[in-house]
């Protein structure tokens, strides 16, 4: 029921016009900043495993940012917004399912973006893709896996965000930001100062992002040393294992962050300034 | 004896219009600095972000200069944000809380209110985009040639009042937009990061490109910055900095009086439709 | 000045189209028709009537919010629709509920804030915000924020940002709206030590609470559906009454009694039947106290018994169901909310 409702709310973007821009427009501008900024430097050659590394990577990456940031978003929205945060609360849906909710119909929309970033890297950027040499079974598993993981750090960001009431406007963005740096969705954690890598060697993220890749293009990750090491069953053993803690942390979180925000007033409070 | 004397003294004319435009960055100002958490959300996150595309120029081996750019990038992408998410979509946000038919009522101009929006922001988004610069060049070692100070800030001077002309313009716009305005402003984030050149000189593009981008006032702006500040900047220039110092003058004028003629076609639209009040009224 | 009257209106109108998407035609709304009022320097006039009366929208018009879409209205003896501007100098405008200002802002800065925007010095705006805040009893919250006022406190920091300009003319869109009993209270003996202290100041004041008309205003116009019915000073508008017999009736009844079985016996001219806790009440309007004889006898028939019965002096209440054959808490409750 609360999750119904929150996709409910959420699925308002299958206006076309609105579906347009959030899932056409706005990923593949972003995407087209990298390929400019590639294509300025190395002279176009779009041929590169360097190249597929970063675009794939940047694709997949809006799962994160859609998912995970639109889970904590809903909070802002709801308080700042429409202020009916509170009203949700004084009802008796179960808010962190409702914000799920909200999250899954951001899961399709986001599915349809990275399928239209990925035709256009196929059709125009000479990004590899052969069917037959895809491993599917691979490609599911952690697509799965890695969702469950964005919903649950999204829980987590909903949480600070309900917490830190005074100041919530660009935080999950801000956060999804700092993520793209630390979870090699770009560029290979080598090219981070030493001291940064740890963050992204304990981030999901990365292990996700890597699992995608390689199951998706072999041998585009091949060109790369980061896990090199780590066989295909490894990874995903070491992605479930950090998504099962980040899962307890957020939840944790979230019920430690929600005790507060009630304690403090915090539910309704807005700051349009 | 009366419980209150009346009035005795009430300014009008310039007076009262700079009384209105301090009145209202007040809040911006202050709003600021009473939430110290700014620092870390709008300075240090956004460098953050700064930082992975310093990095993705890294991993292609691009020239140092580059990474320059990204760092003036991100803290130009400051005020763009400010002008999005605190001009435009304002006057919107004013409506639903009331305030704007509280503004329209009062002597004082919707131009100064405008203004003192926009002021305010300027204040409060400079002490962001200082940050970012200082953070950004320490952290990446960001080696400035500076052709010409005089010229630079003049620049960033013309960028600025065109910028916020801009939003204050639209403003008026997207006031009768109502909530599609905050979709608009949405669309008008990645694509003009991308084609006003946040990250990279315009000067890649087909010429159409940056000539539709000079819409925004970031597009010319940015490029001449680059050009007047950074070794590499002359030869990787889309025009001259003179003629996009012309163009800027131009883009001032053009969008401060058309933040006027919209205000005021605005406020009697809005009249006439009864728009001005908050939804539930 | 063309004329001597601080508000007038002829034959004002506004008509809403409400846009029908997917419809060719719109379709409209009479939210104010053919409005005729003269208010004069010096009063304190009322508009009561219920939700969705039509007063808002009057209020709107007359503080330039609001085009009319037909007749004409001036305050301060200036045009609305083609002077905006000088009745903007003159005017200020505070309504129930409303959360204007800005949250992170304190009290008083909030107010010096709005006092900026009337040309008001700071130091005079302050000295008079310390002033107004003391008199309506919040000074000890001048620094805290604003977004922490409970209801009541956040309204009367609105009543002071009105008054702090010292408008000639002042709109009051109900200002007590969703204020408890002690805090209306307040703000009623404020509004009058307010008109008292200086005979030229002018005050429009809307409310669907009978007892603030009553109280308060000299003059007052009822209004329902967007058309003035009646205008007077509470008294006389309480005279028309005066040669009817109005009874308070309480009874137990086994069963509900139904109005039109009064509402058609000889002399009655007003019936309303309604439920209070365990009772049943009758208000009872008659062209003369003769006809109570059949009414007592339809009451006994009924199989119900008078607890108490009351002949009492005529209230406004009594005016607006004459005038509308309803009382207001029926209209409002007949009426979609208001638009």
């Amino acid at each position: 029921m609360a999750a119904w409702l929150g996709w409910k709310i959420e699925s308002n973007w299958t206006d076309p016009f609105l579906f347009t821009i959030y899932s056409i427009v706005k990923p593949l501008a972003a995407a087209m900043i990298l390929v400019v900024m590639y294509g300025v430097i190395t002279n176009n050659q779009f041929g590169s495993p360097v190249f597929a590394y970063l675009f794939i990577g940047n694709a997949f990456y809006q799962y994160v940012a859609n998912v995970m940031v639109g889970v904590s978003w809903a909070i802002v929205d709801d308080r700042e917004h429409y202020c009916t945060l509170k009203y949700l609360y004084v009802s008796p849906i179960s808010i962190p399912y409702y914000l799920m909710g909200r999250g899954v119909a951001r899961v399709l929309i986001t599915t349809f973006s990275v399928f239209i970033i990925m035709v256009v890297g196929v059709a125009f950027l000479h990004i590899p893709f052969n069917p037959a040499q895809i491993n599917w079974p691979l490609f599911v598993l952690s697509l799965v896996i890695g969702i469950i993981m964005l919903a649950m750090l999204g829980l987590l960001l909903a949480g600070v965000t309900l917490r830190m009431a005074q100041y919530s406007f660009n935080i999950g963005d801000s956060v999804a930001g700092a993520l793209y740096l630390f979870s090699g969705a770009i560029f290979p954690l080598e090219v981070l100062p030493a001291f940064l890598r740890p963050l992204g060697y304990i981030m999901p993220i990365s292990y996700w992002l890597e699992l995608i890749r390689r199951s998706l293009v072999g041998g585009v990750a091949e060109s790369f040393p980061t896990f090199a090491a780590i066989s295909d069953v490894n990874l995903l053993l070491i992605l479930a294992a950090l998504s099962v803690l980040f899962g307890v942390v957020s939840v944790w979180a979230w019920k430690k962050f929600d005790w507060e925000a009630r304690e403090r007033g915090l539910l309704d409070q807005t700051n349009n300034y | 004896m009366p419980m209150l004397p009346p009035v005795s003294k009430r300014h009008t004319g310039w007076r009262l219009f700079l009384m209105t435009v301090i009145g209202r960055s007040y809040p911006r100002v202050v709003g600021m600095q009473r939430e110290r958490s700014w620092i870390f959300f709008d300075t240090f996150l956004p460098m953050l972000s700064v930082a992975a595309y310093v990095f993705v120029y890294r991993a292609i081996k691009a020239p140092e200069d580059y990474v320059g750019f990204v760092v003036v990038g991100g803290a130009m992408m400051a005020y763009w944000m400010n002008v999005l998410w605190s001009m435009a979509s304002q006057l919107y946000w004013e409506k639903e809380t009331g305030n704007l038919a509280l503004y329209i009522i009062s002597p004082g101009s919707m131009m100064a209110i405008l203004l003192g929006m926009a002021l305010g922001g300027l204040f409060a988004t400079t002490l962001r985009a200082v940050g970012i610069i200082l953070l950004g060049s320490l952290l990446f070692q960001v080696h400035f040639v500076i052709a010409s100070a005089t010229q630079l800030i003049l620049v960033f001077f013309l960028t600025m009042v065109s910028l916020y002309g801009l939003g204050m313009m639209t403003a008026s716009l997207f006031l009768l937009l109502s909530r599609e305005a905050w979709h608009i402003s949405n669309l008008a984030q990645e694509p003009i990061f991308l084609i006003s050149g946040f990250y990279f000189p315009i000067k890649n593009f087909p010429a159409w490109v940056p000539m539709v981008g000079s819409f925004i006032p970031l597009t010319l702006g940015m490029d001449a910055m680059r050009q007047l500040a950074f070794a590499s900047g002359p030869s990787l220039g889309w025009i001259s900095v003179n003629i996009e110092i012309m163009g800027l003058i131009v883009l001032s004028i053009m969008f401060l009086m058309g933040a006027r003629l919209l205000l005021n076609y605005m406020e009697r639209l809005a009249v006439r439709e009864g728009r001005l009040t908050e939804s539930r009224g | 000045m063309e004329n001597h009257y601080a508000i007038e209106t002829q034959s004002l109108g506004r008509v809403y189209k409400i846009r029908n998407p997917g419809k060719k035609e719109n379709k409209t709304l009479t939210a104010l028709e053919g409005v005729d009022l003269q208010i004069k320097p010096g009063e304190l006039f009322g508009l009561l009537g219920p939700n969705g009366a039509g007063k808002t929208t009057l209020i709107k018009i007359l503080t330039t919010l609001l085009a009319p879409t037909h007749g004409y209205a001036s305050v301060a003896g200036y045009d609305v629709s083609k002077s905006p501007d000088d009745v903007r100098q003159r005017i200020n405008m505070v309504s129930g509920g409303e959360s204007s200002g800005y949250g992170l802002l304190t009290v008083r800065e909030n107010l010096w804030m709005f006092a900026q925007f009337y040309g008001i010095e700071s130091k005079e705006a302050n000295q008079r915000i310390k002033t107004l805040l003391e008199i309506v009893g919040i000074a000890d919250r001048a620094n805290s924020r604003s977004s922490n006022l409970s209801t009541g406190l956040r309204q009367k920091m609105n009543i002071v940002r009105g008054f702090l300009t010292d408008p000639e003319i002042l709109f009051l869109d109900e200002p007590t709206l969703g204020l408890d009993v002690g805090a209306s209270r307040d703000v009623r003996s404020f509004i009058r030590r307010w008109m008292d202290d200086d005979p030229k100041r002018t005050l429009l004041l809307t409310t669907h609470y009978m007892i603030e008309a009553d109280e308060l205003c000299d003059r007052v116009a009822i209004i329902n559906k967007g058309k003035v019915l009646a205008c007077g000073t509470p008294a006389s508008l309480k005279q028309s009454l005066q040669k009817d017999a109005i009874f308070h009736i309480d009874l137990d009844s086994p069963k509900v009694l139904v109005e039109s079985v009064f509402s058609i016996l000889p002399g009655v001219t007003s019936v309303k039947i309604h439920d209070n806790e365990n009772k049943t009440i009758m208000d009872l309007v008659l062209d003369e106290e003769s006809a109570l004889a059949n009414v007592i006898a339809t009451v006994t028939s009924q199989g119900a018994q008078i607890v108490t019965l009351q002949k009492r002096e005529p209230t406004l209440e009594d005016v607006f169901v004459k005038l509308v054959g309803q009382r207001m808490e029926e209209v409002e409750h007949a009426d979609a909310p208001a638009s």
